[in-house]
């Protein structure tokens, strides 16, 4: 009994410590909002947090005084005044303040997104992957897949729909989060002060793989947006076309993949267009390097079990490094 | 009586007991003291044979009585059944027209001539017999595993057996394989090739004949590599099926390399193409086979199986509906995933509903074979890859 007791509070304290120290750090973090949404976002976190701690102080206090307090106290406390400013007042006024606080919060994306001329682009939540498409406005599209590019200082309307699934998306250090559902388009609304590279995942438990749905956020300064987005636009330019290219449509890759440019068109899974270029692979779970690639078209399977590739363990090893090569060429 | 019994019953209680343990004592005593002849040619005692059918009978019929048959077009399974029953069953059972190898002829107890006797059981308990075998008796089970299919082929066969006259028979199991003369030299010098196991026309497709049944591939004009490695996952046993397993295990690395040169070469008789599914079967078939399907998460099965995929990859147009329609059932059972070829199949396959197996098989048969050996194939690239 005595070690319990002992051991107790230190293993609080390394729980709180670790949970802090990794909800602060880097590229995922719901303490540290970027962008003006996120920002109101983190002021209302800790907004609550403040009150809740104080309120909790004050009831404390409360409780001690009703049962060891002076009879005058107690007979105070006990009375039916206490209870109806106390009980009735005070919780209706606290929680009707936060929640219209809240919509305010709510309501800040979206009449940026009305005041300027926002990005717009649509997410579809897929099991288990994001398919990303830049709407440019004039009926075009460009589809990617698991990585959101944007650009800094314009608001951003996400689009969040779901292709399968209830799915959450959730960017916490420029947005918040938002839940896809089946049937229903969700709006996100945010903006982004400065370039930076960050991460989100779904949120809501979506099936076997749903723990390795992650994808990155990229903000750019508008100009560097702009080139990108003019490349992602345009068709595949293969580094090395060779061996790859011919290896990744005679083993069937277009059924599933789409690489413009090329005859694969396959819609199944990611749009691979420009995939050498993207932060990570396999929806935000390995860097993108030759290796991954290699790496990922071995084994998925082991690496992200039950997602709904077809695993292709018949590759060989030189077949793999020309594919590898190929699709990181893909930039 | 009752009151016997109630008065009695402790000693009654021990002799049974005592009966008992003497009984297993003498039947250890005489099992080792090895009086017993088990020599095959002792022959049992007719009460002993009695017995011995009368429990091997009752067993099958007990066993199989909860198999049931599928509805299935028997008749175009016979020229299978038959000629995997003239490759691995004949040399014990003989056939019309062959006698019993005296070899097996010899074995106790005589494999049954089945002209006769197959007409004893029903067709529930001949596939049992053919897909479990029969201890102690000489009789293995089948030994493609979950290839239930392939052993209803054989009770097909083994139904018509009986009424077939020798001219049936071979024309059945002898396929478009030749009977020809042989020369005296020939036959000291090189032996006489029977209808025997590597005969692959008995079966399958040449110059001039489509193949024997609608539920055996066309092999001419097949990729190389891709009759290869169906051979060589035959040979490992990492393909199942109890009619090419026990073929392939005949042949050797050279004469895989041989046959599946030979059958890429051969340019496949022009036979009618199949239009047994209606109209809109095919054209959902097409769309399928063309597009995928999105919402399944299934692949255009063109992105594969076309004249441009892998060598390693099997092409489909014109292949037989009920062969397609089989070997798709086939993966969704699991039965083909112990490849890395078949493991991506069997997960497309998974992802297709029953209907879309019909419409996909009824699409590629109604399609025009595309051989690589036609002209349209020549300008293939053929890069060297590693």
């Amino acid at each position: 009994m005595k070690t319990v007791s002992r051991r107790w509070p230190k293993l609080i304290l390394a729980i709180a410590l670790i949970t802090a120290v990794a909800g602060c750090s880097g590229e995922q973090s719901a303490l540290a909002g970027f962008g003006p949404v996120a920002s109101r976002i983190t002021l209302l976190t800790w907004i609550m947090f403040a009150a809740a701690v104080l309120i909790t102080v004050f009831m404390g206090l409360l409780t001690g005084l009703a049962i060891a307090g002076p009879a005058g106290w107690r007979r105070r406390l006990a009375g039916e005044k206490s209870v109806m400013w106390g009980g009735v007042v005070f919780p209706v006024a606290t929680l009707s303040v936060l929640l219209f606080y809240g919509f305010s919060i709510l309501n800040a994306g979206e009449r940026l997104a009305r005041a300027e001329n926002p990005v717009h682009i649509a997410v579809v939540g897929e099991q288990w992957w994001w398919r990303v498409i830049y709407l440019h406005g004039d009926g075009r599209t460009t589809e990617s897949a698991n990585e959101v590019r944007i650009p800094t200082g314009r608001p951003v309307e996400i689009e969040l729909t779901t292709a399968d699934v209830i799915h959450s998306f959730w960017l916490p250090t420029y947005a918040g989060k938002v839940d896809m559902i089946p049937g229903r388009t969700n709006r996100l609304h945010f903006a982004v002060d400065k370039p930076g590279i960050v991460r989100g995942q779904c949120a809501e438990y979506c099936g076997g793989a749903h723990a390795l749905m992650a994808f990155y956020a990229v903000a750019m300064a508008p100009a560097d947006y702009d080139a990108w987005l003019a490349k992602e636009k345009a068709d595949a330019q293969p580094a090395a076309r060779k061996a790859g290219e011919r290896l990744f449509l005679v083993s069937g890759c277009g059924g599933c993949h789409t690489v413009r440019g090329t005859s694969a068109d396959g819609k199944v899974g990611p749009d691979l267009t420009h995939v050498g270029g993207r932060v990570s692979l396999g929806a935000g779970i390995l860097p993108n390097t030759p290796d991954s690639f290699a790496q990922w078209i071995g084994r998925h399977q082991k690496l992200k079990p039950d997602n709904l590739m077809l695993p292709f363990d018949f590759f060989s090893e030189s077949e793999l490094h020309d594919l590898s090569a190929y699709l990181k060429g893909l930039e | 009586m009752t009151e016997w019994i109630a008065a009695h019953w402790r000693s009654l209680l021990l002799w049974a007991l005592g009966l008992f343990a003497g009984g297993v004592a003498l039947a250890l005593l005489i099992a080792y003291s090895g009086i017993y002849n088990v020599a095959a040619s002792a022959g049992h005692h007719p009460w002993l044979e009695a017995f011995l059918k009368m429990a091997k009978d009752r067993s099958v019929i007990f066993n199989s009585r909860s198999v049931k048959a599928p509805e299935l077009e028997f008749a175009e399974q016979v020229p299978l059944g038959a000629a995997h029953f003239q490759g691995t069953c004949a040399a014990c059972h003989g056939a019309p027209g062959q006698a019993v190898n005296p070899v097996y002829a010899h074995m106790l107890p005589h494999p049954p001539d089945l002209q006769i006797h197959a007409a004893h059981w029903t067709r529930a308990q001949l596939f049992w017999i053919a897909r479990h075998g029969i201890q102690f008796t000489g009789m293995p089970a089948w030994s493609g595993t979950g290839r239930d299919d392939e052993v209803w082929a054989v009770v097909a066969f083994l139904e018509m057996l009986p009424s077939m006259t020798e001219a049936d028979y071979r024309h059945h199991a002898g396929g478009h394989s030749e009977a020809r003369n042989y020369s005296a030299k020939e036959l000291v010098s090189a032996g006489r090739p029977r209808l025997d196991l590597t005969a692959c026309s008995r079966c399958h497709d040449t110059t001039e004949a489509a193949p024997t049944s609608p539920y055996i591939p066309r092999l001419g004009g097949q990729d190389q590599s891709y009759l290869k490695r169906a051979l060589q996952e035959y040979r490992d046993d990492s393909r199942q099926s109890g009619f090419m397993e026990p073929v392939a295990d005949d042949l050797d690395d050279e004469q895989i390399d041989r046959l599946s040169a030979y059958y890429a070469a051969l340019s496949p008789a022009s036979s009618p193409v199949s239009r047994s599914a209606s109209v809109e079967e095919r054209e959902r078939g097409r769309q399928l086979a063309e597009q995928g399907d999105r919402a399944r998460k299934i692949p255009a099965c063109l992105s594969c199986h076309t004249e441009k995929g892998r060598e390693d990859y099997p092409r489909l147009a014109g292949q037989s509906e009920p062969y397609l329609r089989q070997q798709l059932q086939v993966f969704r059972r699991g039965v083909r995933d112990k490849t890395p070829h078949g493991a991506m199949m069997s997960v497309v396959a998974k992802r297709m509903t029953e209907q879309q197996v019909l419409a996909a098989a009824s699409f590629f048969a109604s399609r025009p074979w595309q051989a690589a050996a036609f002209p349209a194939g020549a300008e293939k690239e053929k890069d060297s890859r590693p």
